[in-house]
């Protein structure tokens, strides 16, 4: 398969990290977290939409992780096997919660806003957020892991269970509608 | 399909620049893990404290005594648990499961491979292979606590098919996938 420049910073240093966590090493695990907390989170708060939210994910995420350590299991890559299981998770909670909520701050800045360079603007991440909520989970899910974790089609498909064919066409329709919410936003 | 043509206009690639940068949500996350860990690791080795084995010395009349003690109670516990359980003479029928156990059961006859991923292994398709049997169906059987439990099994290694006899997950991802709920016992 190939191995997408997303995951492939796994290295042997991620194997001994493994080896140390297995001989019940938590400073091991913890070094491990910290490695891989920044993209996890980045994922889970874009997918759900909320800080809160992303963290417990991110956290039942860790712990689940550890216990399967513990178990035994060996994963080859680890970074892809965290990701896993925090799609998962995520899918999980997503079935339990309200869409996101759009914050009233974001709007009036919004409001506020020049035309000219909308993306200077310290609104353009609340909206850029704001429209990803837009779309159907199975796009926001599918755009978020090929374009902002830079995950191969391939690499998606073992994660989610979606073949590649309806990955390329979710992907593809949440971009049309990205373009589309963010230039009638700015009025582009 | 060609590659999505999104990422060639510039708002969506500036969009997609902002979103790469990485969103850190804190030690706080890492603390609460290692705390979890920590309070688990403890009964664990509790645990293990309890239950490991140990040599003790006892007089011969000591052992004696003792070992009659340990006939007698065993004799009242089997005899309790024949007079609570029915006798079971046929094997298990498919879909059956153990006692704490949950069955799972697929139709797949021209399968080489079934595993089954869900919440309860974290979606590790190395971590519940089924048993083919005879007639082309495979099967497992899990210890699972009570809750409710989103799974579904991997055909071959690539293909996702959802258990046909529990509902489907009321997820919108547009994957098969379907939900168990396991009650207290």
């Amino acid at each position: 398969m190939p191995r997408s420049p997303g995951l492939s910073y796994v290295s042997v240093t991620d194997a001994d990290l493994v080896s140390r966590v297995r001989r019940g090493d938590l400073e091991a695990y913890a070094e491990l977290m910290a490695r891989y907390r920044p993209r996890l989170g980045r994922y889970a708060f874009c997918l759900l939409g909320n800080r809160e939210d992303a963290e417990e994910v991110l956290q039942d995420t860790f712990i689940r992780a550890h216990r399967a350590l513990a178990r035994g299991d060996e994963p080859e890559r680890v970074g892809a096997w965290l990701f896993r299981i925090l799609v998962n998770r995520c899918r999980s909670r997503r079935a339990r919660r309200e869409p996101f909520d759009r914050t009233p701050a974001g709007t009036a800045a919004l409001e506020q806003a020049s035309v000219e360079h909308p993306w200077e603007r310290e609104s353009w991440r609340d909206e850029i957020r704001h429209a990803l909520q837009q779309l159907p989970a199975d796009q926001r899910e599918a755009f978020l892991l090929k374009h902002v974790e830079e995950l191969s089609y391939e690499e998606i498909a073992e994660m989610t269970g979606a073949g590649t064919s309806a990955l390329k066409m979710r992907v593809k329709r949440a971009c049309e509608r990205l373009r589309g919410l963010l230039r009638e936003v700015y009025r582009v | 399909m060609s590659e999505p043509e999104g990422p060639d206009d510039p708002m969506l690639r500036a969009a997609i620049r902002e979103l790469r940068r990485p969103v850190d949500l804190g030690p706080g996350v890492d603390a609460r893990v290692l705390a979890e860990l920590r309070r688990e690791g403890a009964a664990r080795r509790a645990w293990h404290w309890l239950t490991r084995p140990r040599t003790v010395r006892v007089s011969p009349l000591r052992a004696a005594g003792l070992a009659a003690a340990v006939a007698a109670v065993s004799v009242l516990v089997v005899t309790a648990v024949r007079q609570v359980t029915a006798p079971r003479a046929e094997p298990l029928a498919v879909g059956a499961a153990p006692p704490g156990e949950v069955a799972f059961v697929l139709a797949a006859p021209a399968a080489d491979r079934v595993s089954l991923v869900g919440d309860f292994n974290d979606w590790n398709p190395d971590a519940a292979p089924l048993t083919r049997r005879a007639n082309g169906v495979w099967e497992t059987a899990l210890p699972l606590p009570p809750g409710r439990y989103r799974y579904t099994f991997i055909v071959d290694g690539t293909r996702w098919v959802r258990d046909p006899t529990e509902p489907p997950a009321l997820d919108d991802f547009g994957t098969p996938t379907s939900v168990i709920t396991v009650a207290r016992r």
